[in-house]
């Protein structure tokens, strides 16, 4: 019981490994400013269990197709908004969560609205499934590996160099002859995929999924990972995603009754982003500085 | 029916105005999305049922005292939260992101000051409502309407006639050129939050006498004061006025023919139109097209 329940704060913490590496591709590599993210988890997870549940189709094919619609989904916000100064794309990416939340939860026909999605069916390998917390722990565990190494390979990759010198400094990256508006685009992009993908294993997992884990303040909550572990670090993704899916739990061995402990941990959430900003912009083991 | 959609369109389109005119005068000094705007809205709402509910305050004194600790409130948010991040000339999006986090903070506290129930401001029995044509309209919205309208012509009579309402219209147009000539900038943006947070603070008392309280109410408040702000075009007095009442129209003609619970996402599919197609809003012109 223990045991399962350690695993199963495994499982979690790994998929938020893989949405806080991605949008720190986006946020911290590139310097985009997403307020968004969880609007492509929320894509990837329920493209993924409608595929499955309504047609019966492969978990494995549901991640693919859920991963690809999450990241067309990124091209059509990255291709629209762009062009927008700071604040205004970040205005964009934050709509857009909230649009998606919102036909999760009115959608009832399709979504079936705040009654969630359940049943939803678990990976399988030909007759193995990945049905108890250790192989589903397993199962994540490789793919928080595959992120970390594609994550790590396009960061240090020459493009990983563009989009870092877009951060640092646009105009320059521009006068060097940089695609500048290329490198955001498919920087947006690949981190909307990772999120499609995180989405399809959350729904995989847990099996019932509605509205309530795809609010925006999901995608603040992301972002305080990646700014709490530093921005443009993997390491920090990695130490800033467990710390903060881990943190909740130990209030909750406190013993603090729900109606105290949830906003209690909201309080924190919120306090630590502004001491964050205002004494520690780089975070935990960040380089760069939140401008 | 059309008499009763125009009636429900203007009252929730003066709430609109409102929180968006409050949140106008402080991005007009200060350039950046205070979203933190939408939990003093709330609090104002919550320090009204405060006096109302547990001292007893005859109604008028707890709208203005609210309107005076919400004022209190925007001022301790900028000095205890911006100002700190001003001092190394923070991008705008650092900005968005502490408010982000002065908002979760406050919204929170307030959930459990009060507990995440439904509150109401109760102020007597419900009375019967007049009849205009075949539509309904309430003393309570009668209220709404009349203050909101007050506290429009009176802000308009501050930003046109007083010194330090020009002051903050010079700060607008080119806050370097008004510290040139002598405007102390700190004063101007304390003036500025301190105004736009008392007119949050109004809208949230006003609010709670139509519908309920509830610590999260701040959140889709200022989503809306945003959205019409951008309609209008950010920054611009005129616009956000308008952007409040388009919106509320918008919504009220959005749920003629979906249902209810579609409301929120027709105003972001709003936003979300302008920003792509017109971001610098109704009002804007083409110079602030540079600053979008």
């Amino acid at each position: 019981m223990v045991m399962e329940y350690v695993f199963h704060i495994l499982v979690i913490t790994g998929i938020y490994i893989i949405l806080t590496l991605s949008l720190n591709l986006i946020v911290g590599y590139t310097g985009l400013p997403d307020l968004g993210h969880g609007a492509f988890f929320a894509i990837g997870a329920y493209a993924s269990s409608l595929l499955a549940i309504n047609f019966g189709i492969s978990p494995w094919i549901g991640l693919i197709t859920g991963a690809f619609i999450a990241a067309l989904a990124g091209c059509a916000i990255g291709v629209s908004s762009l062009r927008l100064k700071g604040d205004y794309f970040a205005l964009v990416t934050f709509g857009f969560a909230f649009l998606i939340y919102e036909m999760s939860l009115n959608l009832v026909s399709v979504t079936r609205g705040p009654m969630g999605l359940p049943g939803i069916p678990q990976f399988t390998i030909f007759s193995f499934s990945f049905d108890s917390v250790f192989s589903s722990a397993i199962l994540i565990s490789i793919f928080v590996l595959i992120t970390i190494f594609i994550i790590s390979r396009i960061v240090n990759s020459p493009f990983g160099r563009v989009l870092r010198s877009i951060r640092e400094d646009e105009i320059a990256s521009e006068a060097l002859g940089k695609n500048v508006a290329k490198h955001k685009l498919l920087a947006f992009i690949t981190g909307a995929l990772f999120a499609g993908i995180a989405g399809s294993l959350y729904a995989h997992y847990i099996t019932f999924i509605d509205p309530s884990s795809f609010t925006v303040m999901e995608s603040i909550l992301i972002l305080l990972m990646v700014i709490f572990g530093g921005m443009g670090s993997i390491a920090g993704s990695l130490v800033g995603a467990t710390v903060l899916v881990v943190f909740p739990e130990i209030l909750r061995f406190l013993g603090m009754p729900s109606g105290i402990a949830a906003p209690t941990r909201q309080m924190i959430y919120g306090l630590l982003l502004i001491i964050l900003i205002i004494k520690r912009p780089q975070g935990l083991m960040g380089k760069f500085k939140l401008g | 029916m059309l008499e009763q959609f125009i009636i429900n369109a203007i009252i929730v389109g003066s709430i609109y105005a409102l929180i968006a005119l409050g949140f106008t005068i402080i991005y007009r000094t200060v350039k950046f999305f205070h979203f933190a705007h939408g939990v003093v809205y709330t609090a104002g709402a919550y320090f009204a049922y405060t006096f109302f509910t547990f001292i007893h305050l005859p109604f008028a004194l707890c709208f203005l005292l609210a309107m005076l600790l919400a004022a209190v409130l925007g001022i301790a948010i900028d000095k205890l939260v911006y100002s700190p991040l001003r001092i190394f000339k923070a991008s705008n999006f650092v900005l968005l992101l502490a408010s982000f986090g002065a908002f979760i903070f406050l919204q929170n506290l307030i959930g459990l000051i009060f507990g995440n129930q439904i509150l109401v401001l109760n102020l007597g029995p419900v009375e019967e409502g007049y009849k205009i044509f075949s539509a309904v309209i309430t003393p309570v919205q009668i209220l709404i309407l009349v203050v909101s309208i007050l506290l429009m012509i009176l802000l308009w009579i501050f930003i046109q006639k007083t010194k330090i309402g020009k002051a903050m219209r010079a700060v607008a147009d080119d806050s370097l050129a008004a510290s040139v000539v002598g405007i102390n900038p700190d004063k101007i943006i304390l003036a500025s939050f301190a105004l736009g947070s008392a007119l949050a603070g109004a809208a949230g008392v006003l609010i709670s006498l139509e519908t309920n309280l509830t610590p999260v109410m701040g959140f889709s408040a200022i989503l809306k004061g945003i959205i019409a702000s951008v309609i209008g075009g950010v920054g611009s007095i005129p616009g956000a006025l308008a952007g409040g009442f388009i919106l509320g129209f918008a919504e009220n003609l959005g749920i003629a023919f979906l249902p209810s619970e579609w409301k929120d996402f027709i105003s972001f599919a709003i936003l979300i139109v302008f920003l792509l197609v017109r971001p610098y809003g109704i009002f804007g012109t083409k110079t602030d097209k540079e600053t979008v």
